[in-house]
């Protein structure tokens, strides 16, 4: 909220307390004031803004691995659902909420589909991609400065004429390498990286693709075994920077496992993130095994299996929480929910109202949909934090 | 079997039932109970429950994993086969994004409330 006044030599002579929609928009007033006795009218200008920068929000993941989703959680704790910008272009790749901006990275492709097909290099390499744009952009918006974004498009391969970004109040920006450039990572508030097994990653895009024509078991593993070493070398080692890192693996409830269905998902938070403190089980900073499905409440097959524990992470102090196995019925999911602290909900049971809501989504039943709620939560609670520390700062009026 | 599964793909690309039910088909219990092939019969399953990718993204998938088997034929370590392995899964991944959105916009009623959430018809009330 933007408070502006503007003062005579003894008296408030206009005053407005407005709502700052905007959040980046310089207000700007101008009046007529007419001295006592004067036939002159004076002019004044009055000029304030709310010096509250967009916060950035960066999120990592290969193709295919759950972004979309991901988002989809993330803006919808924020309210109101993401839309693609009306009146674009249908194949544009941004999603705008109220609050939230989400661009893909991927219309940072300095080469398009020709172009890498010509050169022999993947989209995973830094060399298909302008980093120096990505960051310029990037910076502008943080600033409060309206940019022209390419749109790559995913359909055609090629990068179709510009569209108007405004600055957001969260801009996320979503793909291969948000914090592979360092420029751009340090403009980041906070990260994410989702950090899928192989298997899983094998077992979701057989689901994803088996039913498109033309592929087949040999397509889609020949196509996860090509893109590996790119993927290893210029997307993995990403991780080590987020702030907080899911991580998807192969149940450990049902031996020999390897169908994906059941999942183990790890929720990996960097400790001394400033307006980010870890979730955490029972008791903070203890090393805790719990099984909640016993005597209060019966668990369908094969259970539910938390662990909480500090650990070591890339030489950076973590604290982790693992869920193993499913949620099938509501009590186990709102009983799980209320054994958690620090999970920045507004109200009791708001973790469990975010599942139920996009029970659709695909992981709204395992521990993917689970920490990527609370993940979502985390990031409301560090933007209120970050806007309340703006705020308190002093207020700028001018008087011309 | 085969003959009634494909009937359904072609009759319900307008009804989204429920996908879950669909996609707890496991890779194993595939192989285990019908055999490779069999398995990609019931895979086809998994297109017959939800909307089918547009042909023009469709057409591209199939294109793109015909030039990946052929440029990898030559020399798998190159440059363009992993690039072309890429194209791939771009496309896919645009496939599959394609399918939600169609999935998405299936529902008139849904779609006109989307644009319009405080007309009569698209009010809902709690209590």
């Amino acid at each position: 909220m933007a408070i502006c006044a503007v003062y005579t030599a003894t008296n408030p002579i206009f005053q407005t307390t407005k709502p700052n929609f905007g959040f980046h928009q310089k207000h700007e007033v101008i009046f007529y004031t007419r001295k006592e006795r004067s036939r002159r009218w004076e002019k004044r200008k009055l000029s304030c803004s709310a010096e509250a920068k967009t916060v950035v929000i960066g999120l990592a993941a290969d193709s295919g691995c759950g972004k979309s989703t991901f988002m989809r959680r993330l803006t919808s704790v924020f309210g109101g659902a993401a839309e693609p910008p009306k009146g674009g272009n249908p194949d544009s790749n941004t999603l705008i909420s109220d609050t939230t901006t989400v661009i893909c990275l991927d219309d940072y492709h300095s080469l398009d589909r020709t172009g890498r097909k010509e050169k022999g290099v993947t989209a995973l390499d830094p060399r298909a991609n302008n980093f120096d744009l990505m960051y310029e952009q990037v910076k502008a918006i943080k600033d409060g400065i309206a940019v022209d974004k390419p749109i790559y498009n995913h359909v055609t391969g090629l990068l179709d004429p510009p569209e108007l970004i405004q600055p957001p109040k969260i801009l996320v920006i979503e793909g291969l390498h948000p914090m592979y450039d360092s420029r751009v990572r340090d403009l980041l508030d906070f990260s994410i990286y989702l950090d899928i097994s192989n298997e899983v990653k094998f077992a979701w895009k057989i689901q994803r693709d088996m039913a498109e024509r033309g592929h087949s078991l040999e397509s889609i593993k020949a196509s996860i075994e090509a893109r590996k070493p790119d993927f290893d070398a210029y997307i993995d080692p990403q991780k080590q920077y987020a702030d907080a890192v899911i991580e998807v693996l192969p149940t450990e409830l049902i031996p020999d496992d390897n169908e994906g269905k059941v999942l183990r998902v790890k929720l990996v938070m960097k400790e001394g993130v400033k307006y980010f403190s870890p979730v955490y089980l029972f008791d903070e900073g203890s090393t805790i095994s719990w099984i909640p499905c016993g005597r209060k409440l019966t668990c369908s097959y094969p259970g539910i299996k938390f662990a909480y524990g500090p650990d070591s992470y890339y030489s950076h102090e973590v604290s982790v929480l693992e869920m193993d196995g499913q949620f099938d019925r509501l009590d186990e999911l709102i009983y799980v929910e209320s054994h958690l602290s620090n999970i920045s909900t507004k109200f009791y049971g708001e973790v469990t109202q975010q599942m139920l809501k996009h029970a659709d989504f695909p992981g709204s039943n395992n521990g993917t949909g689970l920490f990527q709620t609370i993940i979502g939560l985390k990031i409301r609670d560090l933007y209120e934090q970050l806007v309340a520390e703006k705020a308190a700062a002093p207020v700028e009026a001018a008087k011309v | 079997m085969a003959a009634t599964l494909t009937g359904m793909s072609i009759f319900t690309t307008g009804v989204v039932p429920k996908p879950e039910i669909q996609k707890q088909v496991s890779i194993s219990s595939w192989r285990t109970f019908t055999g490779y092939k069999a398995g990609r019969i019931a895979l086809g399953r998994v297109s017959a429950s939800g909307p089918t990718t547009p042909s023009n993204i469709s057409n591209k998938v199939t294109e793109s994993i015909k030039n990946a088997e052929e440029m990898c034929s030559e020399d798998p370590a190159s440059g363009e086969c992993v690039a072309a392995w890429d194209e791939v899964e771009e496309l896919s991944a645009a496939a599959s994004h394609a399918r939600d959105k169609l999935k998405e916009n299936s529902d008139p009623l849904e779609k006109y409330c989307k644009d319009n959430p405080e007309t009569d018809e698209c009010r809902t009330y709690d209590n």
